[in-house]
C-alpha cells in the first residue's frame, strides 16, 4: 500500500514538472501575449497537414510580431471560446476572421481593418438555384454566430426560405452538398477559398452586405498590444509583405497548390490507414494530452475525493456538513459548466490567468473528486458499524479505529467504483475540449474541420478511446486483485 | 455495598421522543455477577452500552470504577480499556485473523509489544478452545467459536469488567454451551460481570444477582432463587411464566 502510495506521488510530481517545464518561458526583454483563434477559418486560420496553423490571420499576425519585436502564443480554441477567453482576460487578443460589429465593439477594442469581406450563396454543383429568389420555400444552411447566419436571417422572409443552424462548417457543407439544404451563406473569402480548394460547390452570387475583419483586445485593456498590431500592419502594407500574404492564400497559384494537397489527401484518404498516417502527429499528441489529462486528474480527484469522503464520516456535524456540501455542488454542476465558470468565469472576476491545462485538472479534480467522496463515504457507510462499536468498546479512539478495522473493510466495497469512477474520468476529459485544450476529442474536431471525413476521423478516435480504455481497466484490475491479496 | 464497580444513578436515555431508560439505579460490586432480564424493548442493551458510553446518557451519573462515563470530560478511551464487551453479533474484525483479532488493541494502544500480544493471544485462545484457530479467518468459524473469540479479545485487554448483550442469542442451540462454560469459568475467577441474557439456567447457576427491567425501569432485583421462586412483581411474572413455557 505505502509502495502504491510513493510510486501515484512520483508520477504525480513528474507530469506537474513536465507541465510547468511546458509552459512558455517568459522573455524580459520580448513581452508574449496569447492570441486565441479559431479551429478552422480557411483561407484565413486553419492547420495544415503537419498540423500546423497557416493562414492570412496566422501569417499576419506572426510578421507583426516579428515587426514589432514580440512574441505570441497562439491558441487555436476555436471562435466561441476564443471570444470568451477574451472578454475574460484569459487570453490578450484575438484573430479570427472576426468581423467588426457595433456589438462587439461594446465589449472589444478593434485594429484598423485587415481585409474586406462579403457575404455569398454557395450551391450544390448541379443546383439550378441561382439567386435568391430561387430560395422560395427551400431550407438555407448557416453556421452559429457568424455573419452569414445573420445575412441569412435577415433576408429569410423577405425571400421565402428557412433556416437550419450547424455548429461546424463541414455539417454546413455537407447538408448543401447532400440536398437537404438548398444553399448556404458564408463569407465570400471562405467560400471561395473553399470552391477552388475543391470544398464541391459553387458560389453563385455576389459579396453583399460587406463588412471588415479587425484584431480584437479586450476593451481599455492591452493598448501597448494594439499598437503595436496598428503600427505592424501599416509596415506591413508599405512594405508589400501585406500583399504577399494575402495573395499567397488566396492567389491562383495557392488555391491550386492546397487543391493538389486536397486530392492527394483525397487519393489516400479514403483509407482508415491513409487517414491515420496522415494525421498521426496530431493523434499522437491528443492521445498523450489526453492520457495526461486523465492521469493528473484521476490522482487529484482521488486524493480530493478521499479526503472530502473522509470528511464526512467524522463525528464532528460540521465536518460532514461541509462534506454534503462539497458533494452537493460538485456533483450537481455539470462539468461543462464547471469548466467554463474555472476557466472564463472565476478569472473575469479576479483578473488572474488560469492555463486551460490547470484549469482542466481543477474542474475534473472537483468533479470527479465530488462523485469519489460519494462512494467513499458509501463504502466506509457499508461496513457493519457493530465494527467501529467493537473497535471503541476495546478502547481504540476513532481514528485508529477507522484505520485499522472500517477503511481496509471500506475500501474493499470501494474499489469497483473506484475503477469505475477512473474509466469515466478518461471519458470526460473529452468535455475539455470546449476549453481549447488540444486532446483526442479537440483533435479529432481539428481534423474533420480540415478533411470533412466526419465518420471514419470519429470512428478512430472512438477506437483509440475504447484502447486506452481497455489499458486502464486492465491496468486497475491488475492493481485491484494486488490489494485484495 | 463496598468497592462498587458500576455506580449508576437516575441514568435516564431518551431517543426522540421514546424515553427508553427512565430513571435507573444500578449497582455492581467487584466480583459479582449480575444478569439483567426483562423483555424485548424494555432497554437492557441501551443500559449496557450507557456503561461504556457507546449510547450517551440523556442525564444522571454513569461512575465505573470511580471514573465518571457520563461526564463529556471523561477519557473514554482510556475508561473503555477496563471494560470489556461481548455482543449479540460478535462483531470480530473482518479483515483480521482470529490471531490479530485478540492482539490488535493491546499492541495498538502499547499495553503490550507485539511479542507479548502474540503469547497473550495464543495463551486466551487456548483458555476458550480454540488454540488451533490462531491463523483463521473470522469467517471461517462456527457462531460459537467466533464469540469464543470474541470473549478473548475482550479479554486481551485485561478489563476489570465484562459486559455481555445476549451473548447466546444468535447461536445455534448446540453451540451455547461451549459459549456459557467460558462464561462461568470467567466468574469463576472472580470477573465482574454484566450479563444481558435470556439463558435462565445460566442465571440460576452463575448470577449473585438478577436485576429484572421492563418499560425502562428496573421492576425488581434479588437473588436468583428469589427472583425466579418467588417473584413480587405482577411483571416479573408474567415475563417468567412466558420464558419458561418456551
Ligand atoms: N439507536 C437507537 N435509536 C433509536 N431508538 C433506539 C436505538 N436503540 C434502541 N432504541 C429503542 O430503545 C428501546 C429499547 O431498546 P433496547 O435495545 O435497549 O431493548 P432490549 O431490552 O435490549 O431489547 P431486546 O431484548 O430486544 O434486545 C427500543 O424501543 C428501541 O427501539
Ligand atoms: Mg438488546
Amino acid at each position: 500500500m505505502k509502495k502504491i502510495i510513493a510510486l501515484i506521488s512520483c508520477m504525480f510530481g513528474l507530469f506537474v514538472f513536465m507541465n510547468v517545464y511546458h509552459e512558455p518561458q517568459v522573455d524580459a526583454a520580448e513581452k508574449t501575449y496569447t492570441i486565441g483563434t479559431d479551429v478552422t477559418f480557411p483561407p484565413f486560420v486553419y492547420a495544415n497537414s503537419n498540423n500546423k496553423y497557416v493562414g492570412i490571420d496566422m501569417e499576419l499576425i506572426r510578421s507583426i510580431a516579428k515587426e514589432e519585436g514580440f512574441k505570441v502564443d497562439i491558441k487555436p480554441i476555436g471562435f466561441n471560446a476564443a471570444v470568451q477567453s477574451l472578454s475574460s482576460g484569459q487570453i490578450d487578443g484575438v484573430i479570427a476572421g472576426m468581423t467588426i460589429t457595433d456589438e462587439r465593439r461594446e465589449k472589444f477594442d478593434f485594429s484598423t481593418p485587415y481585409y474586406k469581406s462579403g457575404i455569398v450563396m454557395a450551391v450544390a454543383p448541379k443546383s439550378d438555384v441561382k439567386s435568391l429568389k430561387d430560395l422560395k420555400g427551400k431550407r438555407v444552411a448557416v453556421k452559429t454566430g457568424t455573419s452569414g447566419a445573420t445575412y441569412a436571417n435577415s433576408i429569410k422572409d423577405r425571400y421565402g426560405f428557412k433556416t437550419v443552424t450547424f455548429d461546424d462548417s463541414d455539417n454546413v457543407y455537407n447538408d448543401v452538398k447532400n440536398g437537404n439544404s438548398a444553399a448556404c451563406f458564408d463569407d465570400s473569402a471562405v467560400l471561395n477559398y473553399g470552391v477552388k480548394t475543391g470544398l464541391g460547390l459553387k458560389v453563385v452570387t455576389k459579396p453583399t452586405d460587406t463588412g471588415s475583419y479587425g484584431f480584437a483586445v479586450e476593451k481599455g485593456k492591452n493598448k501597448e498590444l494594439m499598437a503595436k498590431f496598428n503600427s505592424g500592419l501599416k509596415k506591413l502594407k508599405a512594405n508589400g509583405q501585406y500583399d504577399k500574404i494575402i495573395k499567397k492564400y488566396t492567389g491562383e497559384s495557392a488555391t491550386s497548390s492546397q487543391k493538389k494537397a486536397n486530392d492527394k489527401a483525397d487519393s489516400e484518404g479514403h483509407t482508415f490507414i491513409g487517414l491515420i498516417k496522415q494525421n498521426k502527429s496530431a493523434i499522437l499528441e491528443g492521445i498523450f494530452e489526453t492520457i495526461k489529462l486523465t492521469v493528473v486528474s484521476i490522482i487529484c480527484a482521488t486524493i480530493f475525493g478521499v479526503l472530502v469522503g473522509l470528511l464526512g464520516v467524522l463525528p464532528s456535524k460540521v465536518a460532514r456538513g461541509a462534506s454534503t456540501t462539497i458533494i452537493y455542488i460538485f456533483r450537481g454542476l455539470p462539468l461543462l459548466v464547471l469548466a467554463l465558470f474555472i476557466y472564463n468565469g472565476v478569472p473575469s472576476l479576479t483578473g488572474s490567468k488560469v492555463p486551460a491545462f490547470i484549469a482542466g485538472i481543477i474542474t475534473l479534480t472537483l468533479n470527479e473528486g465530488a462523485y469519489t467522496a460519494a462512494f467513499v463515504k458509501g463504502g466506509i457507510a457499508a461496513v457493519d458499524p457493530g465494527q467501529m462499536e467493537a473497535a471503541r468498546s476495546l478502547g481504540l479512539p476513532f481514528g485508529r479505529s477507522m484505520r485499522k478495522v472500517i477503511l481496509p473493510q471500506g475500501i474493499k466495497i470501494m474499489i469497483p467504483s473506484f475503477i469505475n469512477q477512473f474509466i469515466i474520468t478518461l471519458k470526460d476529459t473529452s468535455i475539455l475540449s470546449i476549453i481549447g485544450i488540444l486532446e483526442l476529442t479537440q483533435t479529432g474536431k481539428i481534423i474533420i474541420a480540415r478533411n470533412l471525413e466526419g465518420f471514419k476521423i470519429w470512428t478512430i478516435i472512438a477506437l483509440i478511446y475504447l484502447i486506452i480504455i481497455t489499458v486502464l481497466t486492465l491496468l486497475s484490475k491488475w492493481v485491484e486483485r494486488r490489494i485484495n491479496d | 455495598m463496598k468497592n462498587l464497580k458500576v455506580d449508576v444513578t437516575d441514568l435516564k436515555k431518551n431517543f426522540g421522543d421514546n424515553h427508553v431508560l427512565k430513571g435507573i439505579d444500578f449497582k455492581v460490586a467487584q466480583n459479582e455477577v449480575v444478569v439483567l432480564i426483562g423483555p424485548s424493548g424494555s432497554g437492557k442493551s441501551t443500559l449496557l452500552r450507557c456503561l461504556n458510553r457507546l449510547e450517551e446518557p440523556t442525564s444522571g451519573k454513569v461512575i465505573i470504577d470511580g471514573n465518571n462515563i457520563s461526564d463529556s470530560k471523561t477519557n473514554i478511551d482510556q475508561a473503555r480499556e477496563n471494560i470489556g464487551m461481548v455482543f449479540q453479533h460478535f462483531n470480530l474484525f473482518n479483515n483480521l485473523t482470529v490471531g490479530q483479532n485478540v492482539e490488535l488493541a493491546p499492541v495498538e494502544l502499547g499495553k503490550m509489544s507485539k511479542e507479548e500480544a502474540v503469547n497473550a493471544a495464543k495463551q486466551l485462545l487456548s483458555t476458550v478452545g480454540l488454540d488451533d484457530k490462531y491463523d483463521a479467518m473470522p469467517q471461517s468459524l462456527s457462531g460459537g467459536q467466533k464469540q469464543r473469540v470474541a470473549i478473548a479479545r475482550a479479554l486481551a485487554m485485561n478489563p476489570d469488567i465484562m459486559l455481555f448483550d445476549e451473548p447466546t442469542s444468535a447461536l445455534d442451540p448446540e453451540m451455547v454451551g461451549d459459549v456459557l462454560t467460558v462464561m462461568k469459568d470467567l466468574a469463576k475467577k472472580g470477573m465482574t460481570m454484566v450479563v444481558v441474557t435470556h439463558e435462565m439456567g445460566f442465571a440460576k447457576e452463575v448470577a449473585d444477582r438478577v436485576v429484572f427491567m421492563a418499560d425502562g425501569k428496573v421492576m425488581e432485583e434479588g437473588k436468583p432463587e428469589e427472583v425466579f421462586d418467588n417473584p413480587q412483581n405482577e411483571r416479573t411474572k408474567t415475563f417468567l411464566e412466558k420464558v419458561i413455557n418456551v
